[in-house]
């Protein structure tokens, strides 16, 4: 198993680069505290008087703890550079990640479409009813979409509500036939035969 | 992607590293701080400073794990595979749910009509 692949130039410079920089921050802060440790002794002879000494050492470790900070500082943008090298170049965890997001909106799919194979089943129950219902009563008798095609074609004001055409008889016929129930079929034939008498009624 | 809910490992360890950094720089202030007393507390500061070598010691490691470990994975092509056909599909359902509970509330709103007349 080759575990050491020819990287092109760019990403193996870049990789190379990140170890220099996490090899150099880190010996920049352990360097720094070592040697204010170190200042931090008091020595007896000094080649400067003791003031200029101590200023000199206060200057000192001020640069020292401010190289510790700034290392410090470099190391978490180095940290963030590898979250980003790692977000868009690890194969395996991205192809892990797509995978997931996948399966996971596969299965809120087939849940959506379970529930709505469900309600189908139950609407398809109700509508068998309903059907039986309305073909077995006196309504359907005077449903135009059952006329015969020379009928349907002198029916022109039906054509001209052709798209709710369907909607229209099935709302208007209740209604007409509900004001005269017992009387059947008899006052309907002449809203059939009679083309010129549908628009007042259907309007 | 950022969008996700479940992180990596790895970005959660790098997260763990940036907290040690933190707690590096925490360590080695603190240090100096017992240091410059007149009366330093030596178990604090040899806690302390065991505290701050093992902390970098720490950091190092991992870093240089997490490195050698993006040497044997990266490659130079940019990843071309995506979530995009599943949430097309997904997003037709969720349209397919929204278009049936519109034309059953113009059902019910006929059948009301109906019922009222």
């Amino acid at each position: 198993m080759a575990q050491q692949r020819v990287l092109p130039q760019s990403k193996e410079t870049l990789l190379q680069s990140y170890n220099k920089r996490l090899k150099d921050d880190i010996k920049s802060i352990m360097d720094n505290f070592t040697e204010i440790i170190k200042t931090a002794k008091i020595e007896d002879e000094t080649q400067v008087s003791r003031a200029t000494q101590g200023e000199q050492d206060n200057y000192e470790m001020h640069v020292r703890a401010a190289n510790i900070v700034r290392a410090g500082e470099s190391l978490m943008k180095l940290v963030s550079d590898l979250k980003q090298f790692l977000i868009l170049n690890d194969f395996p965890s991205v192809n892990e990640a797509i995978d997931q997001r996948n399966q996971q909106l596969r299965s809120l799919q087939d849940e959506c479409d379970k529930k709505l194979i469900s309600l189908r089943d139950e609407i398809s129950i109700d509508l068998y009813e309903l059907e039986e219902e309305y073909y077995s009563s006196s309504y359907s008798l005077c449903d135009t979409i059952d006329l015969p095609l020379c009928e349907a074609y002198w029916r022109q004001d039906l054509t001209s509500f052709s798209p709710d055409g369907l909607s229209a008889p099935l709302l208007v016929s209740p209604a007409e036939s509900g004001t005269a129930p017992m009387q059947g079929t008899a006052p309907v034939l002449p809203h059939v035969n009679g083309p010129g008498s549908g628009p007042t009624e259907h309007a | 992607m950022a969008t996700y809910s479940l992180a990596n490992e790895r970005l959660r360890a790098l997260e763990d590293i940036e907290r040690e950094i933190g707690t590096i720089l925490q360590s080695a202030g603190n240090v100096i701080l017992e240091l410059s007393k007149e009366k330093a507390n030596e178990r604090l500061l040899d806690r302390q400073a065991a505290a701050f070598t093992s902390s970098v010691q720490h950091v190092e490691a991992e870093l240089s794990a997490q490195i050698r470990y993006l040497t044997q994975v990266a490659t130079g092509q940019p990843h071309e595979s995506s979530s995009y056909s599943s949430r097309k599909d997904c997003q037709m359902a969720l349209k397919r749910v929204d278009y049936a509970r519109l034309k059953l509330s113009e059902l019910a709103r006929t059948c009301e009509q109906v019922l009222e007349t």
